[in-house]
C-alpha cells in the first residue's frame, strides 16, 4: 500500500504545474463553498439570534388556541386572562430548562401629536424581562445599541419607543408627550399619555411609520384589560425547543388550558424565507464547484493516462490487475482532492482571519444600521466538504481510470 | 520465490496452431498463421526475423500479454486462453519476467523501487521485496545505483535494472522484446552475457525477439519467423521431454 501511495504521490509531481492548477481549482472551490457556508451560518445565526434574543421573542410563544389564525380579526376573544397566565407561570416555573418567560400584549390604535393622528402597532412588554432575553444574545449585534434615546424601563411605565419613520412623521422627539388612543376590549375609546423615550428602526420597512414599543402595563391600561396575547419563553438551550414545546403543550393542556405553542422558526417567516434562499444559493455554488472539480480532475487524470499509457501497459505486464490500475489513478485523484481540500482549508482560514481582523461592516436587508460582517468557521461543514471533494475526485477519475485499465496491454506497451 | 510448482511432463510453453489476426482500419492483418512451438524450462531461445514477421506477436502471446485469435497457448501445461484477466495477471506476475526494448522503467521510482515492484504487486512485504531487489541489482552490477532514478542511468544500466526487475520474482521464463535494440555494442554485449549467465546459473528460460546478430551467435536455439510462420527452428524441442520444475533456480 505504501508503494502505491508513494507511486501515486510522485506521479502527481510529474506534471507539477498541471497538478498545481487542479489542486488550486479544488482549493478555491473548497474555499468558495466554505466561505459562503460560513457567511450563510452567520446570516442564519444572526437571524435566529435577532428574532429570539434581540427582538426579545424567546424560543417559543404560548397563545390561546386560534389566536394566530382568528385573533387578528378579534384579538380580544383570544387573550390569555390572569388565571391562564397564572397557570402557565406555574407550569413554566417547574421546568429548570426555562431561563425566563415574559407576557406580551400587542395593541394597535391611533397616535397623535395633537394636530395629526396616524395608526400604530405596538408591543407591550415587561422591559426588565426583555432585557434578560437580550442579554443572552451570542452575536456582536446583540451587544450593539439598536435605538437612539433612553432604554425602556419598568420604572417608566408610560415610556414608549417609536420607529424612526413614525417619529419623523409626527415630528416627535425624545421627551415629548405622545397621545395614544385605542378601543378597549369592551369597545370604548381610551386615550393615554406616553413619554417618548427612544426611536428605533423597524425590522420591516413597511412598518417603519407604524411601530411602537410600550410597557405591558401601558398596553393593558390602554386596552383596559389584565390579559395578554402571548407568553414568550426563553430556554437555556435552544436545542431543547422542540422537546420542550411538546412537554409544555401536554402539561398545559392537562391543566385545562386551550393553548397552542409556536416555536421561533415557525413564527419568524423571514428566517425561513432567507434560509430557503441561501440554501438555493449554496446549492448553485456547490454545483459550480462540483463542475470545476470534476472537469479539473477528469482533465488531469485523462492527460496523465494519455501520457503514461506505456507505463500502464508495463504495470499490467508485470502483473498489476485492472483494478490495480483503477486504484492507482483513484488514489492519485483522491490525493488531488486531499491536497486541494487542504489548500482550501488554508484559504478559508485566510478569508476568515482577514474578515475577523479587518472587521468590515455592512447594512443587511431589514436593518438600517451598519453591523459587523462576519464569516463563521464551521469545522463540520469543512469536514463534509473535504469528504465530498474526495468522493467527487474519486468519481471523476473512475471513468478515465476504468478506461485505462481496460486498454489492451500490447497496445498500451506500443503507445508512443 | 517458487514460480512454477507443478510437476510433470508439460513443457514450459506450448503453442498449438496459434493464429493472431488484427484489424488495422479496414485492412485485416494476419500476424501469425498457425504456429506450433514448444519451449522447455531453462531454454535460451531467440526469435528472429524481419520486421513484421510476427516476432513480437509471438512473444506477446507467450507472455500472456495478448490472446490468440485461434489455437491454444499452454504455460506449464495450463491452457491460458480462457483464463480471466485477473488469473492471467497473477500467472504473469508469478511465472514470467519481461524485458522491453525501451526498458519501460517507472520514471518516478528509483532503480531499487523499480525492481521491488513485481514483488510488491505479488503482495510481498517491503522488507522482503527490498532484500530480494538488492540481491538482483547486485547480480546485475548495479548495487551502487540503487537510489538512482531511471533518468540518471545510462541505457545499459536501465536495461540491467529491467533485467533485475524481470528476475526478482524468480520466474521460470523471461521474455525480452529486442533487449539490445537501443544499446550500443558494448552494453549490448554485457546484456547478452548477463542473460546467458542468468540462464546458466539460475536455469531461467529466456525467449527474446531480436535482430541482433551478436545475440544470435550466442544462442543455441534460433527460431526464424517469416510472414507469420516459423521459417526454421534450429533446435526444436518436443513436448514429450520430461520436465520437472520445482522453482526458478536449478
Amino acid at each position: 500500500m505504501i508503494t502505491w501511495f508513494k507511486l501515486a504521490t510522485r506521479n502527481l509531481f510529474r506534471n507539477g504545474r498541471r497538478s498545481l492548477f487542479t489542486v488550486m481549482a479544488i482549493g478555491l472551490g473548497f474555499a468558495a463553498v466554505n466561505a459562503l457556508g460560513g457567511f450563510t451560518a452567520y446570516i442564519f445565526t444572526s437571524l435566529e439570534d435577532s428574532y429570539i434574543h434581540i427582538q426579545g421573542n424567546g424560543h417559543m410563544s404560548i397563545f390561546k388556541k386560534g389566536f394566530l389564525n382568528e385573533g387578528k380579526l378579534d384579538p380580544t376573544r383570544y387573550l390569555l386572562n390572569e388565571e391562564d397566565v397564572r397557570v402557565i407561570d406555574e407550569v413554566l416555573q417547574a421546568h429548570p430548562e426555562i431561563r425566563i418567560s415574559t407576557p406580551e400584549l400587542n395593541i394597535s390604535g391611533l397616535v397623535s401629536n395633537g394636530e395629526v393622528s396616524t395608526i400604530f402597532l405596538a408591543s407591550g412588554r415587561v422591559s426588565s424581562k426583555v432585557d434578560v432575553i437580550r442579554s443572552r444574545s451570542r452575536t456582536k449585534v446583540g451587544n450593539m445599541q439598536l435605538f437612539d434615546g433612553e432604554p425602556m424601563s419598568d420604572e417608566t411605565p408610560n415610556g414608549l419607543g417609536m420607529s424612526q419613520g413614525l417619529a419623523d412623521q409626527l415630528r416627535f422627539k425624545q421627551g415629548d408627550t405622545v397621545v395614544v388612543m385605542a378601543p378597549t376590549v369592551n369597545g370604548q375609546i381610551n386615550a393615554l399619555d406616553g413619554q417618548m423615550l427612544q426611536t428605533f428602526n423597524s425590522p420591516v420597512e413597511a412598518l417603519e411609520d407604524k411601530l411602537m414599543l410600550v410597557s405591558l402595563e401601558f398596553a393593558q391600561n390602554l386596552y383596559d384589560t389584565t390579559s395578554v396575547d402571548r407568553i414568550n419563553v426563553l430556554l437555556n438551550d435552544g436545542l431543547l425547543t422542540e422537546s420542550m414545546r411538546a412537554t409544555l403543550q401536554s402539561e398545559l393542556v392537562a391543566r385545562g388550558l386551550d393553548i397552542e405553542i409556536k416555536t421561533w422558526n415557525e413564527l419568524s417567516t423571514f428566517y425561513t424565507k432567507v434560509k430557503n434562499m441561501f440554501d438555493v444559493i449554496f446549492l448553485f455554488a456547490f454545483l459550480i464547484v462540483f463542475t470545476i472539480v470534476v472537469m479539473s480532475v477528469v482533465n488531469t487524470v485523462g492527460m496523465a493516462i494519455m501520457e503514461r499509457t506505456r507505463e500502464i501497459g508495463t504495470l499490467r505486464a508485470l502483473g498489476v490487475k485492472r483494478r490495480g490500475i483503477v486504484g492507482l489513478f483513484a488514489l492519485e485523484s483522491m490525493l488531488l482532492g486531499l491536497f486541494g481540500s487542504l489548500v482550501g482549508v488554508l484559504l478559508t482560514l485566510a478569508v476568515w482571519s482577514s474578515i475577523a481582523t479587518l472587521e468590515p461592516t455592512w447594512i443587511p436587508p431589514q436593518i438600517t444600521r451598519r453591523i459587523p460582517l462576519e464569516v463563521y468557521l464551521v469545522p463540520q461543514e469543512m469536514l463534509w466538504s473535504m469528504l465530498a471533494l474526495l468522493v467527487l475526485s474519486l468519481l471523476a477519475a473512475s471513468l478515465p481510470a476504468r478506461k485505462a485499465a481496460r486498454m489492451e496491454i500490447v497496445g498500451a506497451l506500443g503507445h508512443v | 520465490m517458487n514460480t512454477i510448482t507443478s510437476i510433470g511432463t508439460a513443457p514450459l510453453v506450448e503453442l498449438r496452431r496459434v493464429t493472431r489476426h488484427y484489424q488495422i482500419g479496414e485492412n485485416p492483418v494476419i500476424a501469425l498463421k498457425g504456429i506450433d512451438i514448444t519451449i522447455q524450462a531453462r531454454e535460451f531461445v531467440a526469435i528472429w526475423g524481419p520486421s513484421g514477421s510476427g516476432k513480437s506477436t509471438l512473444c506477446n502471446l507467450i507472455g500472456m500479454l495478448d490472446s490468440p485469435t485461434s489455437g491454444t497457448v499452454l504455460i506449464n501445461g495450463q491452457e491460458v486462453n480462457d483464463l480471466s484477466d485477473n488469473a492471467r495477471s497473477e500467472l504473469r506476475n508469478r511465472t514470467i519476467g519481461f524485458v522491453f526494448q525501451n526498458f519501460n522503467l517507472v520514471p518516478v521510482l528509483s532503480a531499487l523501487e523499480n525492481v521491488m515492484l513485481p514483488l510488491q504487486i505479488a503482495g510481498a512485504s517491503s522488507t522482503v521485496a527490498r532484500e530480494r531487489a538488492l540481491e538482483r541489482l547486485t547480480e546485475v552490477g548495479l548495487e551502487k545505483h540503487v537510489a538512482h532514478r531511471p533518468a540518471k542511468l545510462s541505457g545499459g544500466q536501465q536495461q540491467r535494472v529491467a533485467i533485475a526487475r524481470a528476475l526478482v520474482t524468480d520466474p521460470a521464463l523471461v521474455i525480452a522484446d529486442e533487449p539490445t535494440a537501443n544499446l550500443d555494442s558494448g552494453n549490448a554485449r554485457r546484456i547478452i552475457e548477463l542473460m546467458l549467465n542468468i540462464n546458466a546459473s539460475h536455469g531461467t528460460a529466456f525467449v527474446f525477439s531480436t535482430h541482433d546478430q551478436r545475440l544470435l551467435e550466442s544462442v543455441k536455439r534460433r527460431v526464424l519467423m517469416q510472414d507469420g510462420e516459423i521459417g526454421s527452428d534450429s533446435h526444436p524441442t518436443r513436448p514429450a521431454v520430461q520436465t520437472r520444475i520445482a522453482g526458478g533456480r536449478p
